[in-house]
C-alpha cells in the first residue's frame, strides 16, 4: 500500500490504480465523459483532467496512474476552469439548436451531458453552435444514429469491438471533420452490425437510439377495425419500473398488464408463455439430436443479436444453430393462426405487438422467413414513453393478470431473460422428458450469474450432458472459438448482450452491471415465487398441443415454430 | 562555415566508409552511450529530449525484440533541415541508424519519411538496396554478430505522424493518433515492444560526435547547448535555406541579417518564429539573444525544430493567425476534445475578425481562454503547442489588432 494526496485527503491506493480510482476512495467524484467502467481508456474527452503538484500540464485521471506521494487537486479554480471551457466546447458541437433540440431527443432524461453540466456548474456557453450537417444514418430497421449529436467520445467504438467483439464503427477523418461512421459510410444496416444496440447504452448523448415503432402503435391503437395483440418479454417486467424512477430490480408485471390494457391493447399476453413453448419445441429437438448423435453442440436461438453474429461470422456452424424460432416469433405465429382462429379473426385484421428488451427484435420481425407475424416491436424503453405520453401513473396501478389461451407462464419461461435461463429452463424439461422422473432440485446454479462464460455437466439417465453459457458477444466469439479447437459440448445457450436480455439494448439507461445484476435478481424471484417452475407444465401450452399443433415437432409445430438461417457476408 | 553536419553530398556508397559505425561494432556500448550523455545531445525533432538518455533506458529494456525508429516525417511548417540531410547525406543518416540500434541491441528497424517528400523517398530505398547488398545491413553486418534490417515507411500526409507515439500507431496501420503516455515508446512502443524513435538530424549529429569526438564537440555551443544545430531559414529573407550554426555564436537578428542578408524588398522585420509555428513568435525587442535553447527559452519560446520563420512588417497579423491556426485545425488527430474544438473555435472567431479587420475584447478573452484550455489539457504535443504561434501573436500586438489588423 502506498499513499497520496487527494484535495488534502490521505488516500491509500494499490499500485497500477488511477487518480479516478483513488478518488472515489475518498469521496471525491471527478466528472467523465469518455471514459467507461467496461471499457479500455480513451483519454480523449480530458473533462477529468486534475493538477498534480509539480506538473506543468493537467493530467486525465482516467489515464494517470497515481503514485507514491502526488499530491492532486481534482477541483481547483484552473481545473474547474479548463472543465468549462472544454464543456463549452462539447456544447457547440453538439448541434444544440432549435432544430435538434434538448427536448425531443432520445435522452432528455438521461442525457450525461446534463450531468456533466449540474457536476462543473456550467452557467454560460459563449461558443457559437457547429452546423455539421451530418446526414442521419437511418440504414438500419433497428437503431437510428445520429452524426450531428455524436460528440466523438468513442464510447460506441470501444463498447462494440471489447464488450461485443463486432466492431462495426471507426473514425474517419481528422481534425473538425474527424466522423464517428460504419466501415466505407456504408450505414449500419449494411455492415455486419449485430442490432444488438450495445452502443446505445455506451453512448453518452442521443447520438444512438432505436428506430422508433411507437408512433405507429399509437396509430393501431386508435384504429377501431384493428384487433391489436401485445406480447412482453421477460426481461421487461424487471426492468420497467426503472423509467418511473423506482430502483433496479423492481417488478412489475401486474402494474404493466394494467397499463397496457389502459394504453388500449385489445388483448396483454406474455412471452414466457411463448418461452414455455420453446421449451417443448427446443427441449425435444435436443432430445431428438441426443437420440441422433448430433449435431452438437446445439446452440440456443432465441438471441436474434446472436443470430446475426453466427450468420456473419461463423456460417460453418448454422446447422448446430436450433430450428426455434426464437420467443417472440414463435407467439406471433401462434397469435395470428391458433388464436386469430379460435377467435374468429381476420389475420389480415391483428396486429401483433411486442415489447421487448431488445433493438435486434425488431431486426428479427422484419426477416422474410418471420412472414410479418409480428408487426412492430417497441423496446422497454418506447413503452415507458408510450405510458408517460398516456399520462398513466404505472409503478402505482392495481396489478391485473395476463390474458387467457397465451397468457400463462412458468417459472421456466421466466428465467429466459437472464443469461443461463433457456438452458436451466431446458434442462429442467428435459430431465423430466427423458427420465420420467420428477426433478428435485430445481436451481441450476452453476449456469446463473453475471459470468460472460459459464460451464455445467448434468447427469441425465447415465449421460453426462455437457453444457455452456455465454452472454456478450466477445463471450460469445470466444467460446465458439474453445469449440472449433474441439472442447465439446451438447447444448450451448448463447446471448448477445452481457448478463443476456435483461441487459438488452432496448432495456432503461443506464444499463450496467450494477443495474443488470439487479434486474437478474428480480428474474429469479419471479421464478421461485411459481407454483409451477417447469415449462411443459403450463396448461396453456398443453392446450394448445391438443386442440392444434399435436405434439412438439410436429409438422405443423414445425411448420409454425421453426425456421432456416442465411449465410451473411462480412 | 561551419559543416559539422552540412556537407557536400555524398551519394555513392564507396565514397562513405562508416568509420562511427565501424568504431562503435568495436566498442562497448555503454561507452557509446556515455559519450552521447556527456556530449548532452538534445533530440533534435523539437522535444530536445536528452538523446543519450533515451537510448541508456532503450538499452537497459529486457525484450527479445527491440525497435528503432528513424522518425523523417518532417512536417512541421517551416522546417526542412532532416529533407536535406536525407538528400545529401543519406549515409550518415543510416549509419545513426545502424549505431542506434547496435547500441539497444534491436535487430529491426523503420525509417518513417514524410510522404510528400518524394526525392528522399527515392534516394533512401537506393540506399537501403545498396546498403544490402554491401552487407550493411541484413545478417553479420561488416562480419560482426549484429543483424539488422530496415524498413522505410511512407507518410500518408498526416502532421500527426511526427509525434513518435502517433507514427508508431502509422506503422501499425493503426488511426494516427498519440497514445497515452506512460508507457513511453522506450517501454511499450511499436507492436508493444521498446522502441526507440530518433530524429534524422539527431542520428546524424550521433555519428559526428562519435567520429570527431566528444571534447570536439562539447567544445562547440553554450553551457546548455553543446554542439550545433541546422536552422532551417525561411520567410521573408533574401536568402532562405538550410544552415549550420554553433549554438550561441550568432543571435537571432544575426541570422537574419548574416545569414539571410535580411528582409526581402527592404522591408522591415516585425518578429521570428525560431523553432516552427507550434512556438511562441519572438519580437523585435527580443532578438538580440544568442541562438540557444536556453536563450530562446528565457525570451519565452522553444528551439522548436529549428525551423526560423522571418516575418515582415507588409503582414496582416489576423491572416497569419488564421493561416496558423487553420493548419493545427486540419492536422489535429481528432481525439481529444480541447484540440479539435478549440482550435475549430479559434479559427473561427479569427475569420470573423478578418471580416471585421480587427479583434474584439470578447475574441481576446476567449482565444485566451482557448489557448489556456488546450494548453493545459491536450492529449499530446501537437495540441498543447498549437496555439502557442496565435497566443504570442495576441501578447505582443494585443493594441494593434484591437485597432485594426495593423492598418
Amino acid at each position: 500500500m502506498a499513499t497520496a494526496l487527494i484535495d488534502g485527503q490521505q488516500v491509500d491506493f494499490e499500485s497500477g490504480e488511477t487518480i479516478l480510482e483513488a478518488a472515489e476512495k475518498v469521496q471525491i467524484k471527478i466528472p467523465t465523459l469518455c471514459h467507461a467502467e467496461d471499457l479500455s481508456i480513451y483519454g480523449g474527452c480530458r473533462i477529468c483532467v486534475v493538477e498534480i503538484e509539480g506538473e506543468r500540464l493537467l493530467k486525465p485521471a482516467c489515464a494517470t496512474k497515481i503514485s507514491e506521494g502526488m499530491k492532486i487537486k481534482t477541483h481547483s479554480p484552473k481545473v474547474r476552469e479548463v472543465r468549462r471551457n472544454i464543456f463549452e466546447l462539447i456544447v457547440a458541437s453538439h448541434d444544440i439548436s432549435c432544430r435538434l433540440n434538448c427536448l425531443t431527443c432520445s435522452r432528455n432524461q438521461s442525457c450525461e451531458l446534463r450531468e456533466i453540466a449540474a457536476d462543473i456548474g456550467a452557467n454560460q456557453t459563449r461558443f457559437d453552435p457547429i452546423d455539421k450537417g451530418y446526414d442521419d444514418d437511418r440504414s438500419s430497421v433497428s437503431i437510428v444514429r445520429e452524426p450531428n449529436k455524436c460528440i466523438t467520445c468513442g464510447r460506441c467504438i470501444r463498447k462494440c469491438e471489447e464488450v461485443q467483439g463486432v466492431g462495426i464503427f471507426t473514425m474517419a477523418n481528422r481534425g473538425p471533420a474527424t466522423v464517428l461512421t460504419t466501415f466505407g459510410d456504408k450505414g449500419m444496416g449494411n455492415v455486419e452490425c449485430t442490432n444488438c444496440g450495445q452502443c446505445i447504452h455506451a453512448c453518452p448523448t442521443g447520438a444512438l437510439h432505436e428506430v422508433y415503432h411507437y408512433d405507429r402503435v399509437w396509430d393501431m391503437l386508435k384504429d377501431e377495425d384493428k384487433f391489436v395483440v401485445v406480447q412482453t418479454a421477460p426481461a421487461v417486467r424487471v426492468a420497467l419500473a426503472e423509467l418511473f424512477e423506482s430502483k433496479p430490480g423492481t417488478i412489475v408485471t401486474g402494474q404493466m398488464v394494467a397499463g397496457l390494457k389502459r394504453l388500449g391493447f385489445d388483448r396483454v399476453f406474455d412471452t414466457n408463455f411463448a418461452a414455455d413453448l420453446t421449451i417443448m419445441e427446443e427441449g425435444t429437438e435436443l432430445i431428438g439430436r441426443i437420440e441422433d448423435g448430433g449435431p452438437f453442440p446445439m446452440f440456443t436461438s432465441c438471441s436474434p443479436g446472436w443470430i446475426k453474429y453466427i450468420e456473419h461470422f461463423y456460417p460453418e456452424y448454422l446447422e448446430n444453430l436450433s430450428s426455434c424460432k426464437s420467443p417472440q416469433q414463435m407467439f406471433g405465429a401462434v397469435a395470428k393462426s391458433y388464436y386469430a382462429q379460435q377467435h374468429g379473426i381476420d389475420k389480415e385484421d391483428m396486429v401483433v405487438v411486442s415489447v421487448m428488451p431488445c433493438t435486434a427484435k425488431k431486426f428479427e420481425s422484419g426477416r422474410g422467413e418471420m412472414d410479418q407475424d409480428v408487426d412492430f416491436v417497441l423496446t422497454t424503453r418506447e413503452l415507458g414513453r408510450m405510458v408517460k405520453e398516456a399520462g398513466i401513473d404505472l409503478v402505482n396501478l392495481a396489478e391485473e393478470d395476463y390474458d387467457p389461451m397465451m397468457g400463462e407462464s412458468t417459472g421456466a419461461g421466466s428465467i429466459f431473460g437472464s443469461s443461463g435461463g433457456v438452458m436451466e429452463a431446458a434442462l429442467r424439461t428435459a430431465y423430466e422428458l427423458i427420465t420420467e422422473e420428477e426433478l428435485e432440485e430445481l436451481d441450476f446454479e452453476p449456469v446463473r450469474g453475471a459470468e460472460g462464460i459459464k460451464e455445467a455437466e448434468v447427469e441425465i439417465k447415465g449421460m453426462t450432458v455437457k453444457t455452456a453459457v455465454a452472454s456478450g458477444l466477445s463471450n460469445v466469439g470466444q467460446l465458439l472459438e474453445k469449440i472449433k479447437n474441439g472442447e465439446e459440448y451438447h447444448f450451448v445457450e448463447m446471448m448477445a448482450c452481457p448478463g443476456g436480455c435483461i441487459g438488452g439494448g432496448g432495456q432503461p439507461i443506464p444499463t450496467n452491471q450494477e443495474t443488470v445484476e439487479e434486474r437478474m435478481k428480480a428474474i429469479y424471484e419471479i421464478d421461485a415465487g411459481k407454483k409451477k417452475r417447469k415449462s411443459h407444465q403450463n396448461k396453456e401450452v398443453q392446450q394448445l398441443y391438443e386442440d392444434y399443433l399435436g405434439a412438439p415437432n410436429s409438422h405443423l409445430a414445425h411448420e409454425l415454430l421453426h425456421t432456416n438461417y442465411i449465410k451473411r457476408e462480412i | 562555415m561551419l559543416n559539422f553536419l552540412k556537407k557536400d553530398p555524398i551519394l555513392a556508397i564507396e565514397d562513405y566508409d562508416f568509420t562511427a559505425f565501424k568504431q562503435v561494432l568495436n566498442t562497448p556500448a555503454e561507452n557509446i552511450i556515455s559519450d552521447i550523455k556527456t556530449a548532452d545531445l538534445k533530440g533534435r525533432g523539437g522535444a530536445g529530449f536528452p538523446a543519450g538518455v533515451k537510448w541508456e533506458l532503450a538499452r537497459k529494456e529486457k525484450s527479445a525484440e527491440k525497435y528503432v525508429v528513424c522518425n523523417a516525417d518532417e512536417g512541421e511548417p517551416g522546417t526542412f533541415k532532416d529533407r536535406y540531410l536525407l538528400e545529401n547525406s543519406p549515409w550518415q543518416v543510416l549509419e545513426g541508424i545502424l549505431i542506434s540500434a547496435y547500441v539497444i541491441g534491436a535487430e529491426k528497424g523503420y525509417i518513417y519519411i514524410r510522404g510528400e517528400y518524394v526525392k528522399p523517398i527515392k534516394i533512401f530505398n537506393k540506399i537501403i538496396e545498396k546498403a544490402e547488398k554491401k552487407g550493411l545491413l541484413g545478417e553479420n553486418i561488416l562480419g560482426s554478430e549484429f543483424d539488422f534490417e530496415l524498413e522505410l515507411i511512407r507518410g500518408a500526409g498526416a502532421y500527426i505522424c511526427g509525434d513518435e507515439t502517433s507514427l508508431l500507431n502509422s506503422i501499425e496501420g493503426q488511426r494516427p493518433r498519440s497514445r497515452i503516455k506512460p508507457p513511453y515508446p522506450i517501454q511499450s512502443g511499436l507492436y508493444g515492444k521498446p522502441t526507440l524513435v530518433n530524429n534524422v538530424e539527431t542520428l546524424a549529429a550521433a555519428v559526428e560526435i562519435i567520429n570527431q569526438g566528444v571534447e570536439t564537440y562539447t567544445a562547440l555551443g553554450t553551457a546548455e547547448s553543446n554542439g550545433t544545430k541546422l536552422i532551417s531559414l525561411s520567410g521573408e529573407v533574401n536568402e532562405p535555406g538550410v544552415y549550420e550554426i554553433e549554438f550561441g555564436s550568432l543571435t537571432i537578428r544575426e541570422i537574419v541579417e548574416q545569414l539571410g542578408k535580411g528582409i526581402r524588398n527592404n522591408g522591415q522585420l516585425k518578429f521570428v518564429v525560431p523553432g516552427g509555428v507550434s512556438t511562441s513568435i519572438l519580437p523585435q525587442e527580443k532578438l538580440d539573444i544568442p541562438y540557444s535553447y536556453e536563450d530562446i527559452k528565457a525570451a519565452g519560446s522553444n528551439t522548436g525544430s529549428g525551423a526560423m520563420i522571418v516575418v515582415s512588417e507588409e503582414n496582416d497579423l489576423i491572416d497569419l493567425m488564421l493561416n496558423v491556426a487553420e493548419f493545427f485545425m486540419s492536422e489535429t488527430c481528432g481525439t481529444c476534445f480541447p484540440c479539435r474544438e478549440g482550435i475549430r473555435q479559434v479559427c473561427y472567431l479569427l475569420e470573423n475578425a478578418k471580416e471585421r479587420g480587427y479583434l474584439t475584447q470578447r475574441d481576446f478573452e476567449l482565444i485566451t481562454d482557448l489557448s489556456q484550455t488546450t494548453y493545459l489539457a491536450a492529449r499530446c504535443g501537437l495540441g498543447q503547442s498549437s496555439l502557442n504561434f496565435v497566443t504570442s501573436v495576441l501578447e505582443h500586438y494585443r493594441d494593434e489588432l484591437l485597432q485594426g489588423g495593423g492598418q
